[in-house]
């Protein structure tokens, strides 16, 4: 079985190519020079210069973390390109977006335009570290949501940016935080208005095209009293034989009663199956649950890149606010995965859920690392965790790490993990009743998956499936 | 031997060092200096280590501690509270020191060996060497306690050698900012079976150090039992660490109970070096006040079918801060593993603090490996089904609290030991009351 398991592991990466397109790109390198210029070309406020040069002076002074399960060699921050743009920047319609771009996002499979209207979701993409499309800004502004790149929120809407930028990730939160308040070129604002709730699902899709460069987008949503947002991201990235490094930054915000929901479904390119090229994903997002009743809820579905590090969390910081975390992590050949999430309890009554599966295949490495908190004020908490692995094959790894702190006494903290493989049993199973070993593998899996893929949207529960299905075919031997 | 620490707090500590008589074996002497040079080289752990991320050792090296020369005069009725009638063997050490006179030399049968360290040195080298130093990490406190490697306890279990009864190590903590590190090492040839307890408690609410460390080796098919109790003044300090290995078909029972010390610390490391092994691994920490009882276990299963099943309980009232760190390390090849966990802690009042950390780490792909941890109060359900048969709010609280406790309890064949156990924890959990006592 296993020759069947190497072929079909052995699955090209679809999104591997790269487009063409001339791109402005910054001279190689980090100083305070280039994050001037970065502030310049994008025409940026006296406040957001002093931003991103506070978080780089920070950011000298700290050390790159040693903590996560992960090896890799030594970052040299000097040999990335801090920006890079798709020349033909000037974009007014959908008409004058170049038509390279436009095809490179069909191959993509990214629904825009009409595509955009079936689906009923209003698309923000990011090439590289720009912008170039948002649909449906007219349908979206008229019940008072903004949803644009952060560049434009940072021209039309300066006193939004202002208040929440930084405010749920502090510029010397940690290491790549830090880096990418120094240099972050774009990403999405989303701003859902007291009472409303968005019409749509709002989307971004993300893709690195040049090579050596660094994508740092940072996301800002916002959901005053009683808003209701669900917000998709997708990530792809070209195939080189060099490591790219991306380091995003997401930050959520939740007044009174409102509902934040964030899907991602994350598929840069893994590198191949020596390890060799891949995108280094190190991600800082978290939410912050502000007001009473507020929620925030995280979904990813984490298939590619050679390295993950990533801890999607909620501090909960009102009465009675919610935080849940829903996740698949995916590794095979040599990619590895460090991922998991923080539940900060602060606030009383509130609660969290946290579902993670991990798959792991070939010879990759998948931990779970994550925290639950239970501060001394947090009356009435409560928190349920659930952490279960699959090994594929003999030579993978998969690790959980849960911390788990309590101070207070009417908290109730329950985790549990379980490791399990696909057993010869259980295909035979599927094998007497008529079913291959492929699809009883692919039926395994989604059963597996299925307490987390339930909480994706229509859409992108399909594609996740597929996904999988693309990513693990035949790795049973 | 010149003491040159890199930290101020590891000189203090090394001070005595030099004062250690020569050993009978030039190998001991080796190593001892092997040991002293790589404490020269250490620092005192801070909580930016993520081994004791939530054990702060500050208020140790505000202890100024001395190396023990003479131990206090204890008599045998100072330690006829602490008497196992069950046990074939009893040593006492007091501050690190055997006193002969304190212990009860049973008959034992042939192939079970019970001697103190330097004895055997003399008599035993032969069987000693192989393990000595060879089981113990190389963290700072164990490199300290074979810096001073002299007072000890080597107990050995002949091939075939059986023996019911356990074997008592008494160890008093009785004078004021001593530091003792005392050694054991246990040693069962294949096919053998014995339990030995090795037994902590004060003589008074004296403040040291007492820094032990336990070397065991379980030949294939033997059976050993091994159960600590830490039981030290609420003052006290107690590091100890155990580090255990196992060959094929062996089985090793650990049942570690802490209610003792200011902080406490306790690491097991167990090492399932060939196939078929069996484990199981009880704790239980009964904290109150401004105790802090810290511990961190780790299984590594090597070889293929191994098991282990493992419940740490802590029950922390006060104040109090208890620490759980399990790791569960599959390696690759170790398939047909079967290894569990629970980590369950009981909070008694708001100011009580758990920290737990269940860590698997699996290399292997064909295992069962599942891992649980709980925190919460009693159950105000289980109170109130008390209450509601007439039970007072405080006698269904200790009730409940102790019947968590009484499941690891219950479990340590030694009847005595049991009843003492029972007995202190009943009074611990009436302390208890409301979660406001403070114990220790």
């Amino acid at each position: 079985m296993s020759t069947v398991l190497d072929q079909l592991v052995s699955q090209p990466y679809k999104h591997g190519f790269v487009t063409d397109i001339e791109s402005e790109t910054a001279p190689k390198g980090l100083n305070e020079d280039i994050i001037r210029m970065i502030s310049a070309k994008k025409n940026e406020p006296e406040w957001l210069l002093d931003f991103r040069l506070k978080a780089y002076r920070h950011w000298l002074t700290m050390t790159e973390p040693q903590w996560p399960n992960v090896s890799y060699p030594k970052i040299d921050f000097q040999a990335i390109s801090y920006y890079a743009a798709p020349k033909p920047k000037k974009k007014l319609s959908m008409d004058e977006v170049d038509p390279e771009l436009l095809k490179t996002f069909e191959k993509l499979g990214v629904p825009m335009n009409e595509r955009a209207a079936l689906a009923g979701v209003a698309v923000d993409v990011i090439f590289d570290s720009v912008s170039v499309a948002t649909t449906y800004k007219e349908k979206l502004a008229a019940v008072g949501i903004i949803f644009c790149s952060i560049s434009e929120a940072v021209h039309n809407h300066p006193e939004l940016v202002k208040k929440y930028i930084g405010s749920v990730v502090p510029v010397e939160d940690n290491y790549y935080a830090a880096l990418n308040s120094a240099v972050f070129t774009d990403g999405s604002f989303c701003f859902i208005p007291k009472g409303v709730k968005c019409p749509m699902e709002l989307s971004t899709y993300f893709r690195i095209n040049t090579q050596d460069s660094g994508q740092f987008e940072r996301t800002l949503i916002v959901a005053e009293e009683g808003a209701q947002v669900s917000y998709l991201e997708g990530c792809t990235a070209p195939k080189f034989d060099t490591n790219q490094l991306h380091a995003a930054v997401v930050e959520l915000v939740a007044l009174d009663d409102a509902d934040i929901k964030y899907s991602t479904v994350q598929n840069w390119y893994a590198g191949d199956e020596n390890g060799v090229g891949g995108i280094y994903n190190f991600v800082t997002k978290r939410g912050l649950c502000k007001g009473r009743n507020s929620k925030i809820s995280w979904t990813q579905v984490e298939t590619g890149s050679a390295i993950t590090w990533k801890y999607p969390s909620c501090v909960l910081l009102g009465d009675n606010s919610i935080g849940e975390f829903y996740s698949v992590a995916l590794t095979n050949h040599m990619q590895q995965a460090d991922t998991g999430t923080k539940m900060i309890h602060i606030g009383k009554n509130t609660r969290s859920t946290i579902i993670s599966k991990g798959i792991s295949a070939g010879r990759s490495n998948n931990s779970y690392r994550g925290l639950v908190k239970i501060g001394p004020r947090a009356e009435g908490a409560r928190n349920f965790s659930q952490c279960d692995s699959m090994l594929i094959g003999a030579k993978c790894g998969a690790n959980t790490f849960p911390y788990i702190d309590v101070q207070n006494p009417t908290a109730k903290v329950e985790h549990e993990a379980t490791t399990s493989k696909i057993g010869e049993d259980q295909l035979f199973y599927f094998q007497s009743r008529g079913i291959g070993t492929e699809e009883a593998v692919s039926m395994i899996i989604n059963g597996f998956c299925k307490d987390v893929f339930q909480q994706l949207p229509m859409e992108f529960a399909v594609e996740a499936t597929k996904l999988l299905g693309l990513k693990l075919e035949g790795s049973v031997g | 031997m010149s003491v040159i620490a890199a930290h101020p707090y590891v000189a203090t500590l090394l001070a005595g060092s030099a004062a250690v008589p020569k050993s009978p074996a030039a190998w001991l002497d080796a190593l001892r200096a092997a040991a002293l040079e790589r404490a020269n080289a250490l620092s005192v752990p801070t909580t930016r280590d993520e081994e004791w991320r939530f054990t702060d050792l500050t208020p140790l090296t505000k202890l100024q501690l001395k190396p023990v020369t003479t131990a206090t005069a204890l008599t045998a009725a100072d330690i006829a509270g602490h008497v196992l009638p069950e046990a074939a063997v009893r040593l006492v050490f007091v501050d690190g020191i055997l006193l002969p006179q304190l212990g009860e030399a049973g008959k034992l049968p042939a192939g079970v060996t019970v001697l103190s360290l330097s004895e055997a040195l003399k008599t035993h080298a032969a069987l000693v060497e192989p393990h000595l130093a060879k089981l113990a990490g190389d963290d700072l406190f164990t490199a300290l306690n074979t810096a001073f490697l002299n007072q000890g306890v080597f107990v050995h279990f002949a091939k075939g050698a059986a023996l019911k009864a356990p074997l008592h190590l008494l160890f008093v903590a009785a004078g004021q900012d001593v530091a003792a590190h005392p050694r054991v090492l246990i040693v069962a040839e294949s096919g053998a079976e014995g339990s030995v307890i090795e037994d902590y408690v004060a003589h008074g609410e004296v403040a040291g150090l007492t820094n032990a460390v336990t070397e065991i080796a379980v030949a294939a098919n033997a059976l050993l039992r091994h159960i600590k109790l830490q039981r030290e003044s609420g003052k006290a300090f107690h590091i100890g660490s155990s580090a255990v290995t196992l060959g094929k078909d062996a089985r090793f029972v650990s049942q570690a109970v802490t209610l003792g010390a200011r902080l406490s610390r306790n690491n097991l490391t167990i090492r399932q070096q060939g196939e078929g092994i069996e484990v199981a691994i009880d704790g239980l920490a009964l904290i109150a006040g401004r105790q802090l009882a810290d511990t961190h276990t780790l299984i590594d299963h090597l070889k293929p079918h191994g098991r282990c099943e493992q419940v740490h309980k802590t029950i922390v009232g006060g104040g109090a801060h208890a620490v759980f760190n399990g790791k569960v390390f599959v390696r690759e090849g170790a398939q047909l593993t079967d290894s569990s966990q629970q980590s369950r802690n009981l909070l008694l009042s708001d100011k009580a603090r758990v920290d737990t950390k269940p860590q698997l780490e699996i290399f292997a792909d064909d295992v069962k490996c599942a891992h649980g941890a709980a925190v919460g109060q009693l159950d105000p359900e289980h109170l109130f089904y008390l209450k509601s048969r007439g039970l007072s709010e405080r006698a269904a609280r200790n009730l409940l609290t102790y019947a968590f406790g009484a499941e690891i309890i219950d479990r340590i064949p030694v009847p005595s030991l049991v009843a003492k156990l029972e007995k202190l924890v009943m009074q611990r959990t009436g302390d208890n009351k409301n979660g406001q006592g403070e114990g220790a």
